[in-house]
């Protein structure tokens, strides 16, 4: 039943690996070397090493921090090799003691070492590094607020304020998903309690989290995605980055900014995130150390801070680098709840109830060549998941929430009627959600799949179909999940979609398209698609179909 | 104590794990006598197998220790764990040959799992280190406006006990403290501890507020166990997540800071081997002692007669002890031991004389059988 938050991530992503290089990858597995390397070279067997490599499990926030490895084995001796998972999985392998790796590096693990079973997994845990959570506003908007003077003594509930009235419009990562989300949230929480300790469910003061919630213009589950669209919109309609400030030092450093953010540290609500290396594999105790102790040290400590420009635990390195931190008065700490019933109800509540409710179309192929290779069957599973009843700690983040729209939109030869499905509020009957969810699961079941692949004039009209929608109903958070399995050869091609979606309104940019990849589709023609709409490519040859649903439920 | 095990269940499947990775190193501890040993006349290395806390851990890795100790024959491998975790490790025929915890608590659960299992056990206690807040001089200033401390030489702070803890009980936060502008925000009064299911220190941290909520009294019964333990529970509980390592608090506190952390309950050597190893401390941090405090005794257990030389050496050795010192703790010579201090520019209490005992070992897992309860809920 335990849960926990830290960091964020996809583990689906596109780009990644051929197939002859997944091959290589399951047979590589047992050498504890496979990992998500984006080009992994295919080895001779004399090259296997004697040593095992020294396997560490890491949130993909910490991706910046790969070339570390090769500093590590350079000055120790131990070969390691990082791995990257998205947050959920990352946790429950640690949980559920599935994980091969050795060692687990994890932006926050606090809910993961509050909880006995994952204590029990944990033999040794150091600190490596620190970097709290602010709000980065853009400096003329910062200005506009007040906010860049260092006395203006801004706390959640200020941000939570400025988000009501509309004059905060801020990307963040999924508060379901990942520690910045969730700590946010707290933040609000307990700002507009007047208090920061021992806060329970009976403190949450639901107004301000929903006037919070107002402002949240850009989720997703991923920095490097939110920053790439940030990065695209930021202006009127994206003003504010809630995120690590390693992460908003880095992209002012950029300069790939229309204007820098002003970094804004919440009065007495700042969260720090602490990266806690954890040891779980007690055989690899000495080499565990000796890795620690170089990443504590000198060398590595300065790399961190002049790289990842997140701050050092050793005092001394964190007084030779204080030049490129923010200096001013002291960051008073939230204390971090450990209250469960808190943590869930708060999630629960944020998707059910408080988060801008999903509209989405879900545009499927039930072309002829999805009956074979068990395709069929793994759509099928994959809706049926959704619609479903899993209480896991990544499950409940895929199920379909309370007030949520869905149009299914089948196309083969031709497009055809959407399908709608339509979510009551929560606090309504028990039995009218599970109607609703029973429908969907009745409806995957009667998929037929015959016909050929137009794909682009059903992306087309489930865009148009949501910005319609849209137009009617601005309170919802619209978007596209598309799906195929082979290439278009019915309808418009790609380049007659690009001129379809140019006369378009204006809006539809807004509205992003998810595209799970599957199959024999063309990977180069669906990049180019979420080029054109903004979005993103999910690979689903790798991972099983509803692991990348699932994935997508947290950029919704 | 059967209660105290109870609250560690959680761990029982781990320390089986670990209990079959000890068998290996169990079965190389022996009498290493060799031919060309005997012809040449030295004396017949002992290798001794032990489980010792993190708090002596760099002693053993320092290479003078290992030096004085093969100058007695003795070659010793150690592996940290949780010192709480250790009676968990006392396994017939898989128990190593000491067991080196941080504290009279942890090393009592030892010994009572040695008796147990009819394993005999042996207890020493080489050196100790008191029981302190590390702190700042703002926030000491402001205890001080408040008639909670007094600066009794300069950057050393003694802080009333009975009138902090009631100030935490009261829910006193800082901005409600008389001259707090150097403070002045909404956290309450509050010590960081580690997490009292897991660790030492903050065991050690429940004894000194227990004794301050029974009015100056050691708890002795159960039933005066269980009622201040539920008024301890809140101290332990509202400061939300506790760290599990022992280091984890003071990181906290030297790394992010008064933000953070303004009072942490500490062993004074950890401050003064941080004082050791960065040549000095922050310009603002300082170290209050508790009237009264506790003296955690590092306790050495030698669960097998090999061991028991090392007990006595680590004891009685002038050179083991004089490097202990090294590590920040106080050895019976406390000359050498402010000596130390001084030239680490760490300003210490030189003489420590109000000191409590802990309560006995079955309140002591009573109190922390109810915190448990209270904390998990």
């Amino acid at each position: 039943m335990a849960f926990t938050l830290i960091g964020y991530g996809v583990s689906a992503i596109t780009n990644v690996g051929s197939r002859a290089g997944l091959v290589l990858c399951a047979v590589a597995l047992t050498l504890a070397a496979c990992g998500r390397s984006d080009d992994a070279p295919v080895l001779p067997a004399t090259s296997v090493p004697a040593t095992p490599v020294f396997q560490i499990l890491a949130t993909s926030d910490l991706r910046d921090a790969e070339p570390l490895a090769g500093m590590v084995e350079k000055a120790t001796g131990v070969r390691v090799k990082f791995s990257f998972g998205g947050t959920m999985e990352s946790t429950e392998a640690v949980q559920t003691g599935q994980t091969q790796a050795d060692a687990a590096w994890f932006a926050n693990a606090k809910y993961l070492l509050s909880d006995p079973q994952g204590q029990a997994r944990v033999k040794l845990q150091e600190k490596i590094m620190l970097s709290p959570i602010v709000v980065g506003v853009s400096e003329s908007h910062a200005k506009a607020l007040g906010w860049d003077n260092p006395q203006a003594k801004v706390t959640w509930s200020t941000v939570a304020q400025a988000a009501n009235a509309g004059k905060l419009r801020y990307a963040l990562s999924n508060p379901a998903t990942s520690n910045q989300g969730f700590m946010a949230l707290m933040g609000v929480v307990a700002s507009a309690a007047g208090k920061s300790e021992a806060l329970t469910v009976a403190d949450v003061r639901r107004d301000a989290i929903s006037g919070f919630v107002k402002g949240y213009k850009l989720p997703g589950d991923n920095s490097t995605y939110l920053s790439e669209k940030f990065i695209e919109q930021q202006g009127p309609r994206l003003n504010a980055f809630i995120n690590y400030e390693s992460w908003l030092l880095s992209l002012n450093q950029s300069g790939k900014l229309r204007e820098k953010l002003t970094l804004v540290y919440p009065h007495e609500g700042v969260a720090t995130a602490d990266y806690p290396l954890m040891l779980l594999n007690e055989a690899r105790r000495e080499d565990y150390q000796k890795v620690v102790a170089y990443l504590k040290g000198e060398e590595a400590q300065t790399w961190l801070a002049r790289t990842t420009l997140r701050r050092p635990v050793n005092t001394d390195v964190a007084q030779a680098q204080l030049g490129l931190f923010p200096q001013g008065s002291v960051l008073v700490e939230l204390p971090f709840s450990t209250d469960r019933a808190l943590a869930d109800g708060l999630i629960d509540a944020y998707l059910n109830e408080f988060r801008t409710p999903i509209a989405s179309t879900f545009v499927l192929d039930v072309s002829g060549s999805m009956n074979g290779n068990g395709r069929r069957q793994q759509l099928v599973q994959a809706l049926q998941y959704i619609a479903g009843d899993d209480a896991s700690l990544t499950g409940r983040i895929a199920r379909l929430t309370s007030r949520e729209k869905v149009w299914m939109l089948t196309f083969s030869d031709s497009v055809n009627t959407p399908v709608f499905f339509h979510l009551p509020k929560a606090g309504a009957q028990v039995e009218a959600k599970q109607k609703v969810l029973s429908d969907v699961r009745d409806y995957a079941e009667s998929l037929r799949m015959t016909g050929g692949t137009a794909l682009y004039d059903a992306v087309l009209m489930a865009l148009a179909n949501m910005n319609t929608e849209r137009q009617k109903n601005p309170g919802y958070q619209y978007s596209v999940v598309a799906f195929t399995d082979g290439e278009v050869n019915k309808g418009r091609d790609l380049a007659e979609f690009k001129l379809a979606y140019a006369q378009l309104p204006e809006d539809v940019k807004a509205i992003p398209v998810f595209m799970v990849l599957f199959g024999e589709a063309n990977e180069t023609a669906l990049k180019e698609l979420v080029a054109t709409t903004g979005g993103r490519v999910f690979d689903a040859r790798k991972a099983s179909l509803y692991s990348v649903f699932k994935d997508i439920r947290a950029y919704q | 104590m059967n209660k105290a095990l109870k609250a560690l269940v959680t761990l029982v499947l781990l320390a089986a794990f670990a209990g079959a990775a000890y068998f290996s190193f169990f079965k190389t501890a022996q009498v290493a006598d060799t031919p060309a040993g005997r012809l040449l006349g030295t004396p017949a290395t002992v290798e001794l197998t032990g489980l010792i806390a993190l708090d002596v851990e760099t002693y053993f890795q320092d290479t003078r220790v290992a030096k004085a100790l093969a100058a007695h024959g003795l070659q010793v491998k150690v592996t940290r764990v949780g010192s709480r975790d250790m009676a968990n490790r006392v396994v017939p025929g898989q128990t190593p040959d000491f067991f080196f915890p941080s504290g009279v608590v942890a090393a009592n659960q030892i010994a009572d799992a040695a008796r147990k299992a009819n394993i005999g056990a042996t207890s020493y206690s080489p050196f100790y280190t008191p029981m302190v807040l590390a702190s700042w001089a703002p926030i000491a200033r402001i205890l001080a406006a408040n008639g909670m401390a007094t600066e009794s030489a300069p950057k050393v702070w003694q802080v009333d006990l009975a009138k902090l803890t009631q100030t935490m009980l009261d829910k006193k936060r800082w901005k409600d403290l008389k001259d707090a502008s150097a403070y002045e925000v909404n956290k309450s009064v509050l010590v960081s501890t580690t997490d009292v299911r897991k660790s030492n220190s903050a065991a050690m941290y429940l004894a000194l507020t227990s004794y301050a909520i029974n009015g100056g009294d050691l708890v002795t019964d159960r039933a005066t166990a269980q009622k201040v333990a539920l008024r301890v529970a809140e101290l332990f509980k509202r400061q939300g997540y506790q760290e599990n390592y022992v280091n984890g608090n003071f990181d906290d506190y030297a790394s992010i800071g008064m933000g953070k952390t303004p009072l942490a309950f500490i062993y004074e050597n950890q401050m003064l081997s941080h004082a050791l190893a960065k040549k000095g401390v922050g310009a603002d941090m300082v170290l209050m002692y508790p009237r009264p405090t506790l003296f955690n005794k590092v306790v050495f257990v030698a669960t097998h007669e090999r061991a028991k030389r090392l007990g006595e050496l680590l004891s009685t050795d002038p050179q083991l002890q004089r490097l202990a010192v090294d590590y920040g703790f106080r050895i019976a010579d406390t000359t050498q031991f402010v000596q130390v201090a001084q030239a680490a520019g760490l300003a210490v209490e030189e003489r420590i004389t109000q000191v409590i005992d802990p309560p006995s070992a079955d309140v002591m897992a009573e109190m922390i059988d109810v915190i448990t309860r209270e904390v998990g809920q």
